[in-house]
């Protein structure tokens, strides 16, 4: 057996060789191009982008149907993007020491071409603190004309500026008050420390228009959170308290707003109260909201815990319907999770960060978790507030 | 008109504060509110520091953080002063409870918190200052805290433990945070 083979193998040898010539010129691939090294362009900014602050020092852009990278965009570890609302520029508000961590400081905004991700232009600012890792402290009006930077020094106040013509218009003290919740058109409230909003109504010119609401939340014994959202087409908001109170607003000159409702009410759980031994889910996180255009639906994580429990990681995402105060869908996490957003479209996605950098996606319509991301993540992701019929 | 809104809520404030504290919870309150008055030179907000803080909690109802808190390892996230630290421990990152690592500077103003003692069950008041001019430590991410007991969101900057105190120092980096004992608590 062993000869026959060995025979069989030499003759199976001798004949590959002979043929060999003509077999090789056949199956063998072509020679390998020289490349040219160049450049990749995004498409336009899709429904299911998402930008996760990533590590101490960008967004990273994502497409989440895919689970991959698609560019960076720089900023500090306290920096925010807001995307235009034509799509076609992503800004970065930051602080910059020319020396790392000291030197010379610079405020700015830059302008990044959301196609090519070029640095398009640069912004200065009047010196500012940027001094804290917030989403609400940097957003575009819903015409792309204002930007609005809120400063901190410690005083507060709002730098607004004039976006077409990439110039500061002027800077508002807003006293005792903090952040940017923009209004449908011409203007930005804040929430401020007696429990009340003040609004900022400016369309140009010198002056801008300062009116107050009455206090309508209980600042001392239920605050709410700074992460209130804005539906930006609408000039709607809605705002949690600690304990789970949603107020829903019109944000404006003079805001409407209405009286508020317990999410744990909504979901048929005993609402919270504000006792420190008292156990209940409560909403809690870094980002802990996050409000899908299409639906009209609010997502909220939520934990089991006592007041003063409002920073503790959620272990479910409630899916809840404003309209009608009422739950749509509890949603287990597979792992504790610090910030959430939605997307706009109504084919939702739902992302979450983790403690560990890890992001999840969540398909928000049957809550199934599409895939996990080793993405760098930390707390604040952005999912870009598409307005519906443009693009 | 903001004028004459910001007196309204002044002489709200006032009477609110008037009708709810006693004299000595007054002196603490006020003390503790000096402690932070340089970093907010506008009149309203100083109204809202002599607003009525939430008070410390007596013994029966003691918070989650302060049934477990401990008084013998300040680099731990459970030591008492660290009831609503949000960063890095200084004392991780070769400083101390009160004590800036070298090469940074504490930031001259900073927020305040009010925790338990175990040892002594009384509260005192805690001034959070970050040390700053350094980029963040990078200590083990048990050094890492976020707790949060009666800590407020940004409008009551006094109570918030979010924002990065480096107003007032050479650089606004952010390295890691402190939490010296100022008095005890009204």
């Amino acid at each position: 057996m062993v000869n026959w083979n060995r025979k069989a193998a030499r003759r199976a040898a001798m004949a590959a060789l002979l043929l060999a010539p003509a077999g090789l010129a056949r199956a063998a691939p072509p020679v390998l191009q020289a490349e040219q090294s160049d450049v990749a362009t995004l498409p336009a900014v899709g429904a299911h982008w998402v930008l996760p602050a990533t590590d101490r020092d960008a967004y990273t852009i994502y497409d989440a149907d895919a689970g991959r990278i698609l560019g960076t965009l720089p900023a500090s570890i306290l920096g925010n993007i807001a995307l235009s609302p034509d799509r076609r520029t992503f800004y970065v508000a930051d602080t910059i020491w020319s020396r790392v961590d000291h030197g010379t400081r610079q405020d700015l905004i830059q302008e990044y071409d959301a196609h090519t991700l070029a640095l398009r232009r640069e912004i200065t600012l009047p010196p500012r603190a940027l001094a804290v890792y917030k989403g609400q402290d940097f957003d575009v009006s819903p015409d792309g004309r204002w930007g609005y930077v809120f400063d901190m020094s410690p005083a507060t106040s709002v730098t607004i500026v004039d976006l077409s013509k990439g110039a500061v218009a002027r800077t508002v003290d807003i006293p005792g008050c903090a952040l940017v919740f923009p209004w449908k058109q011409n203007g930005f409230s804040s929430l401020c420390g007696d429990g009340s909003l003040t609004n900022v109504g400016y369309a140009g010119g010198d002056t801008p228009t300062v009116t107050h609401t009455a206090p309508f939340f209980d600042a001392n014994n239920d605050p709410i959170f700074e992460q209130g959202l804005v539906d930006r087409a609408t000039g709607h908001a809605l705002f949690v308290s600690y304990t789970g109170k949603v107020y829903a607003a019109t944000l404006g000159q003079k805001p409407a707003i209405a009286a508020p409702w317990s999410i744990q009410a909504a979901a048929g759980q005993p609402v919270a109260g504000t006792g420190v031994q008292e156990q209940a889910w409560r909403p809690g996180g870094k980002q802990p909201f996050a409000w899908n255009r299409a639906s009209g639906h609010l997502f909220v994580l939520m934990h089991v815990g006592t007041y003063w429990t409002h920073k503790t990681d959620g272990t479910e995402i409630w899916e809840l319907d404003p309209a009608r105060h009422a739950l749509v869908r509890r949603i287990d996490l597979p792992m504790p999770a610090r910030g959430i957003a939605v997307s706009g479209d109504a084919a939702p996605l739902l992302y979450a960060t983790s403690q560990d950098g890890t992001m999840i996606v969540i398909d928000a319509r049957t809550g199934a978790v599409r895939r996990t991301v080793e993405a760098h993540a930390q707390s604040m992701i952005v999912a870009p507030d598409l307005p519906a019929g443009n693009g | 008109m903001p004028v004459s809104f910001l007196d309204t809520l002044g002489e709200a404030v006032t009477r609110r504060l008037a009708a709810r504290s006693s004299r000595r919870g007054m002196l603490g309150r006020m003390g503790a509110a000096m402690a932070v008055a340089p970093a907010f030179p506008l009149l309203p907000v100083r109204r809202a520091d002599a607003a009525p803080a939430p008070t410390p909690n007596p013994a029966a109802t003691l918070t989650d953080f302060e049934r477990r808190a401990q008084s013998t390892d300040p680099t731990k996230c459970t030591y008492w002063r660290h009831c609503a630290i949000d960063g890095v421990l200084c004392g991780c990152c070769g400083g101390g409870v009160h004590t800036c690592p070298p090469g940074t500077e504490p930031s001259p103003v900073s927020w305040i918190g009010t925790c338990r003692n175990p040892d002594d069950g009384r509260s005192y008041v805690i001034a959070y200052r970050d040390c700053c001019g350094r980029n963040i430590c990078a200590a083990p991410k048990s050094c890492g805290c976020n707790t949060a007991d009666r800590e407020m969101p940004i409008y009551r900057p006094q109570a918030s433990n979010d924002i990065i105190w480096c107003f007032g120092t050479a650089s606004t980096a952010y390295h890691c945070s402190t939490a010296a004992i100022i008095g005890q608590a009204g």
